[in-house]
C-alpha cells in the first residue's frame, strides 16, 4: 500500500501547473534497453541534438523545448506504458515514437483516446496509416514507399541489371513487409525471384539461409534487417563466397559501422538509405543537413548514428514548426497544424498526405531515399 | 548434394560450439544440481573481454583469448562464492531464480557498461575462405572449431584421468557419500562452477569474431545450451557434446530444407519429441523423476 | 487476522481507489499489473500448490490472447482443404471463452505429455513449449499474421441499462473488470486448494512417493490443476488482448513467465495472498524507477532485487508477516497461536 502512495504522489508532483514561461513539453517513447537499444538510442540522440538546436535560436513561441524519453524496452507492453505516463502522467500535447510498427500499433489506441498526435520517425507497416487514426503522422517511409521509390528512381543504376533477386529478412513486421514489397516490385519489373529466407532477429549463425541463397542462381540479394544482423550477413556471405550483389533496405544500415565492423565483407555492397550524411551538399536541404551533422558531432555521438539519427532530428523539427503554426502547445491545434507543415528537414520536405480509410486519414510524408556503395572501405556513390 | 556439404560443415562448425557451451552447463548440473541462467551472460562476458583485450588494448589476439577466458573462470568463482554458496541447502527453484536475477541485472550492466552498438573483435586470419569444391569455411571458423575440441578433449582427459576428475564424477553420483570419502565439497562446487564458466566463456571469446558482440546475445545461447544438455540427458557430458552436434546438424538442415523461421525452435522441437518418445532421454539411463 | 479478512481489505482498498486517485496513469499501471497477478495466481497453482516449476507458462497466456483476439477479429483457417475454414468475428466476450477453453485445452495436452518428467527436465519441457509457441505464432502467418501483428483488436464491451452494450475502453471500466476478474480467480484457487483435489496436491508436493503409496492418483491430479491453471492464464491473456488491443508474437516472451514467477516467489509460493502482494510489488516497482533513474539502471534493480528478496525473504513475504505476526500475537499473549500461520500457508 505505501507503494502505492509513493506512486501516487510521485505523479501527483511530477503534473504541474502550465506558466507562460514553462518549457514545451514533447514526449518521445524510444526503445533504449532490449534488442534495439542501439538504434532507439541513435533515433534519441537526433531528438536530443535537435531539441539543442530549436532552444539554442529561441525555442518556440518564446518558450524552450523539454524532451521527455522515455523506454519502451523494445516490448508493446512497455510501449503502452510509456505512452500512458507521457499522455496522462506529463500531459504532453504531442509525441514522438517509437522505432518499430509493433510499438508504434501498440500505442496508437491511447492516442484516439487522449486525442493527441503521434509523429511516427519509424515503422515500415502500412497498418500504422491505415488502420483509420487520424492522430498518426508518419515521416518515415513504409516499405511499399520504399520499394516503388526503388523502382522509380534506383531500379536501373545497377550494372550488370538485376535479373533474378533473392531475399534474405528479418522475421518480423519490417522484414517480412519489406520481402512481400520488393518481391512485388521486382516481378513487375520483370525479373525473377529465386530464394526467399527470413531469419529470427537475435539469430547469429545464417549459414543454412545463405548456403541456400548460393544455390538460386540470383545475381542480386536483398537484405532487411538491423545493423548487427546485416553486419553478420556481410561478413558470413563472404565466408561461404555468396556470388549475388547485396542491397540492404529498410535504411538502417549504418554504413560507417559496417565498414569498420565487416571490414572487407563490406566491400560491394550497396545500401538504401533515408539520409545521407557523406553527401549533405545533395540533400533537399544542405544547410539544414549540415546544421545537424555538426550539432551531432559536436554533442560526441559516433558519427556511424547519423543514418539513424536523422529521424529523431526530422520528428522534432516536425513537431516544432506544427507548435509554432498552431501558436499554442495543445494537442488539437498541433494535430491540425500538422496537415499543414512543410518542414525543411535533414531528409528533405516533410508534408503530410492523407492515407487510410476516408474521414479519419492518417497523414504520411513521402521521404526521399538514395542508395550509397561500400568501395574500397569508403561510402561512394554509385 | 553441394549444398547438402555445405550445410554438413556448417552444422559441424556450430556443433562443436554448441558442444562447449552444453557441457559447461551439464557439469554444473550434474555436480551442484543448480540450473544455472547465468551461462549465457558468462558467454557474454568472455566476448566483451575478448573485444576489450583485443580491440581497444590492441593485445595479441591469442593472449587476448586466453585472458578473457581467465577472466570468465574469475566472474565465475565470483557468482558461485557470492550467490550460490549461501544458498547451498536451498532447493533448485530457488537457485534458478537467483540464477536469473543474476543474469538480468549482468545484461543490463553490459548494456550500461558498453552501450547498446555492436562491437567488432579484429583477428589476424585471412578473411579469403577456404573452398574446397562448392564447399567454403572461413579458416577463422576452422580456428574456432579446432580449440573447441581441444577443449572438449582435455575436458574429458581431465574428468576421466586425474584424481580432481574422479572426485568430480563422484560428487555426480552422490554428493553426501563422496564427501564422506573426503571429498571437499565447497571447492569441488566452486571448482566445478568456474570450470563451466571457463568454458562458456571461452565460447564467448572465441566465437566474439566471427559473429558481433552485442548485450543481448547471451539469451539465445542459455536457452541452446538447455536445449543441448536436455538432449544429451541432464548432468550427461558425453550426451551434452552429442546433443551439441545434433542440435547443430537439426538447425543447418532444418532452415535449409523445411523452413528457416523455424530453425530457433528445432531444439526444443527435438527436445520435446526425446522427451516424449524416449523419456530417459538419447544418451542417459539416469531417473527422470528426479 | 486471516487471509481471508487481509484480503477482503485489501479488495475494498482496490474498489475506492479510483474515487480517490483520480490518476489514468496509476489506474493504468495497476490495471496492467493486475491481468499479470492474475497470470501469477495461476501459475501459483501449479508452482506453489503442486510444486512443479513452469517456466513456460506464459505459453498459456499467450494463447489465450490470440484465440481471444482472432475469434474476436474472424480468421481464415487454411488446413489443406480447397477453402479454408472462415469464422466470422465473434462478440468478444464469446471470444475471450473460446481463449479460456483452448488455452485449457492445451493445458490438458502439455500436463499429459509434461508429466512423465519432473524437476528440470519438466521446467526445460515447459520452457521449450512456450519456444515453440512463439516460433509457431510467428511463422504461421496466414492465421496470426506473424510479426505483422493483430491490431485493432475490439475492447471488452458490457451492457448499461439505457445504453445497451458499450465497449469498455475507459481506464476505470477496465481497472474494476480487472479487479472482478481477480477476485474470480482468487475464488477459484482459493476453493480448490481447499478441496480434496488441492490437499492431495499439497500431499504430492511434500512427498510424491508417499502420495503414490497412499493411493492418489498422481497424474491425474496434475494434469487436472495444469487445465485449471492454463485455462486462468488463458483467461488473463485474453484480457490482455482486449485491453492493449495489438498483440505479436512477443506476448510469447520469456520474461513474462520470469515476472510470474518472481511475482508468485516474492509474495510467497504457495499461499493465497502471495501472488497479489508480490504481483502489487513488481507490476508498481518498474515504473517507480521510471521516474527515478536510466532505463539500464532499473533493470540492473530489478536483477538485484530479485536477487535480494530470495535471499532474505527465501519463503516470500506473506509467510514472513504471518510468521511476524504469530511472534507479536504470542508475545502479547493474545489471539489464537497458529492460527493465522496455518491459514495462510495452507
Amino acid at each position: 500500500m505505501r507503494t502505492l502512495i509513493v506512486l501516487g504522489i510521485s505523479l501527483l508532483s511530477s503534473v504541474s501547473y502550465v506558466h507562460a514561461s514553462d518549457p514545451i513539453k514533447i514526449g518521445m517513447s524510444q526503445p533504449l534497453t532490449g534488442d534495439i537499444a542501439a538504434a532507439g538510442t541513435y533515433v534519441a540522440n537526433g531528438a536530443r541534438v535537435a531539441v539543442e538546436v530549436v532552444n539554442k535560436s529561441g525555442g518556440v513561441l518564446g518558450r524552450q523545448i523539454q524532451l521527455i524519453l522515455e523506454d519502451n524496452k523494445s516490448n508493446p507492453k512497455e510501449a503502452v506504458a510509456t505512452a500512458e505516463k507521457l499522455l496522462s502522467g506529463d500531459k504532453v500535447p504531442v509525441i514522438l515514437g517509437a522505432w518499430g510498427s509493433t510499438l508504434t500499433l501498440a500505442i496508437m489506441p491511447r492516442l484516439l483516446e487522449y486525442k493527441v498526435p503521434m509523429v511516427v520517425e519509424t515503422a515500415s507497416s502500412s497498418k500504422v496509416t491505415t488502420s483509420g487514426n487520424p492522430w498518426v503522422f508518419r515521416i518515415s517511409p513504409p516499405s511499399a514507399i520504399e520499394a516503388k521509390a526503388f523502382g522509380d528512381t534506383l531500379f536501373t543504376k545497377f550494372t550488370p541489371a538485376i535479373k533474378k533477386a533473392d531475399m534474405l529478412v528479418v522475421n518480423n513486421d519490417w522484414g517480412r513487409g519489406a520481402s512481400d514489397e520488393f518481391t512485388k516490385l521486382m516481378r513487375s519489373k520483370g525479373v525473377q525471384i529465386g530464394a526467399v529466407e527470413t531469419m529470427a532477429p537475435d539469430a547469429t549463425d545464417l549459414s543454412a539461409q545463405l548456403a541456400k541463397i548460393k544455390q538460386s542462381g540470383g545475381d542480386t540479394l536483398f537484405v532487411t534487417t538491423g545493423i548487427e544482423q546485416l553486419t553478420l550477413v556481410l561478413k558470413q556471405a563472404q565466408e561461404q563466397r555468396v556470388p549475388q550483389r547485396i542491397v540492404s533496405t529498410g535504411g538502417s544500415s549504418a554504413p560507417d559501422q559496417l565498414i569498420e565492423q565487416a571490414g572487407l565483407a563490406a566491400n560491394g555492397s550497396y545500401h538504401i538509405v533515408f539520409f545521407a550524411p557523406w553527401f549533405p551538399e545533395d540533400a533537399a536541404h544542405p544547410e539544414v543537413a549540415k546544421t545537424f551533422i555538426e550539432a551531432w558531432k559536436k554533442k560526441g555521438y559516433a558519427a556511424a548514428g547519423l543514418t539513424d539519427g536523422f529521424r529523431g532530428y526530422d520528428g522534432i523539427l516536425t513537431a516544432v514548426q506544427a507548435i509554432k503554426d498552431a501558436g499554442k502547445a495543445e494537442p488539437a491545434a498541433i494535430r491540425d497544424a500538422l496537415w499543414n507543415v512543410n518542414v525543411k528537414g535533414a531528409n528533405g520536405d516533410i508534408k503530410f498526405e492523407k492515407a487510410g480509410p476516408a474521414g479519419q486519414e492518417s497523414g504520411q510524408s513521402i521521404p526521399n531515399i538514395y542508395v550509397v556503395q561500400i568501395k574500397d572501405g569508403k561510402v561512394v556513390k554509385p | 548434394m553441394e549444398q547438402l556439404l555445405q550445410h554438413l560443415l556448417n552444422a559441424v562448425v556450430l556443433g562443436g560450439t554448441y558442444a562447449l557451451l552444453g557441457i559447461g552447463l551439464t557439469l554444473i548440473f550434474g555436480v551442484m544440481r543448480v540450473a544455472n541462467f547465468t551461462h549465457g551472460e558468462l558467454y557474454t562476458f568472455g566476448a566483451y573481454m575478448a573485444y576489450a583485450l583485443i580491440g581497444p588494448l590492441e593485445l595479441n589476439f591469442f593472449v587476448g583469448l586466453a585472458i578473457a577466458v581467465m577472466l570468465g573462470i574469475l566472474l565465475g568463482i565470483v557468482i558461485e562464492f557470492m550467490l550460490l554458496r549461501p544458498l547451498q541447502k536451498s532447493d533448485m527453484d530457488t537457485t534458478m531464480l537467483v540464477t536469473i536475477g543474476a543474469w538480468i541485472a549482468l545484461q543490463n550492466m553490459e548494456l550500461f557498461g558498453w552501450g547498446g552498438v555492436a562491437k567488432s573483435v579484429p583477428h589476424p586470419f585471412p578473411t579469403d575462405p577456404f573452398v574446397i569444391g562448392s564447399v567454403s569455411v572461413a579458416p577463422l571458423r576452422v580456428f574456432v572449431v579446432c580449440v573447441a575440441m581441444v577443449l572438449l578433449v582435455s575436458f574429458y582427459l581431465m574428468i576421466n584421468r586425474t584424481t580432481f576428475g574422479i572426485a568430480m564424477r563422484a560428487t555426480f553420483q552422490d554428493p553426501e557419500v563422496s564427501s564422506l570419502m573426503g571429498v571437499k565439497i565447497n571447492r569441488m562446487f566452486t571448482l566445478t562452477f568456474a570450470i563451466g564458466s571457463g568454458l562458456a566463456a571461452s565460447a564467448g571469446a572465441l566465437l566474439a569474431p566471427v559473429f558481433v558482440v552485442v548485450p543481448m546475445m547471451g539469451d539465445l545461447v542459455t536457452l541452446k545450451a538447455f536445449a543441448v544438455v536436455i538432449l544429451g540427458g541432464l548432468g550427461n557430458i558425453v550426451g551434452a557434446t552429442i546433443g551439441g552436434f545434433v542440435l547443430g546438424l537439426a538447425e543447418e538442415l532444418g532452415a535449409g530444407y523445411i523452413d528457416s523461421g523455424y530453425r530457433d525452435a528445432m531444439g526444443f522441437i527435438l527436445i520435446i519429441a526425446v522427451l516424449l518418445l524416449r523419456p530417459q532421454g538419447l544418451f542417459a539411463p539416469r531417473e527422470r523423476t528426479g | 487476522m486471516t487471509e481471508r479478512g487481509i484480503a477482503s481489505i485489501l479488495v475494498v482498498l482496490l474498489a475506492v481507489l479510483p474515487l480517490a486517485v483520480n490518476n489514468q496513469y496509476v489506474l493504468f499501471t495497476l490495471t496492467s499489473a493486475g491481468i499479470l497477478i492474475i497470470a501469477a495466481m495461476s501459475l501459483n497453482l501449479l508452482l506453489g500448490y503442486a510444486g512443479q516449476l513452469s517456466l513456460g507458462h506464459v505459453a498459456f497466456f499467450g494463447i489465450g490472447a490470440y484465440v481471444s483476439a482472432l475469434c474476436s477479429l474472424g480468421f481464415e483457417f487454411y488446413y489443406g482443404a480447397e477453402s479454408p475454414l472462415v469464422v466470422p468475428s465473434q462478440p468478444v466476450w464469446l471470444a475471450l471463452i473460446w481463449g479460456i477453453v483452448v488455452a485449457g485445452i492445451f493445458g490438458w495436452i502439455i500436463g499429459k505429455l509434461a508429466f512423465r518428467v519432473r524437476g528440470a527436465y519438466f521446467v526445460i519441457l515447459t520452457i521449450g513449449f512456450a519456444q515453440v509457441s512463439r516460433m509457431v505464432a510467428l511463422n504461421w502467418v496466414s492465421l496470426t499474421n506473424g510479426p505483422m501483428a493483430l491490431n485493432n483488436i475490439p475492447p471488452l464491451s458490457g451492457w448499461l441499462p439505457g445504453y445497451g452494450v458499450v465497449p469498455l475502453s475507459g481506464r476505470v471500466e477496465n481497472y474494476y473488470l480487472v479487479l472482478a476478474f481477480g477476485i474470480l480467480a482468487y475464488w477459484i484457487i482459493s476453493r480448490i486448494v481447499h478441496s480434496r483435489v488441492g490437499r492431495a496436491l499439497i500431499a504430492l508436493r511434500e512427498n510424491e512417493s508417499l502420495a503414490r503409496s497412499v493411493g492418489i492418483k498422481v497424474t491425474r491430479y496434475l494434469v487436472l490443476a495444469t487445465v485449471v491453471s492454463a485455462a486462468m492464464a488463458g483467461g488473463a491473456g485474453a484480457i490482455y488482448a482486449h485491453y492493449v488491443r495489438v498483440i505479436d508474437p512477443d506476448v510469447f516472451l520469456f520474461i513474462y513467465t520470469v515476472t510470474m514467477v518472481i511475482m508468485v516467489m516474492t509474495g510467497g509460493k504457495g499461499t493465497l495472498l502471495g501472488p497479489v502482494i508480490g504481483g502489487l510489488i513488481f507490476g508498481i516497482i518498474p515504473e517507480l524507477l521510471r521516474h527515478m533513474v536510466r532505463p539500464e539502471l532499473q533493470l540492473i534493480l530489478y536483477g538485484v532485487a530479485m536477487i535480494l528478496i530470495v535471499f532474505f525473504l527465501p519463503q516470500g513475504i506473506v509467510p514472513a508477516l504471518a510468521k511476524l505476526g504469530d511472534r507479536v500475537r504470542r508475545k502479547s499473549k493474545i489471539g489464537k497461536t497458529g492460527v493465522l500461520k496455518d491459514s495462510l500457508t495452507t
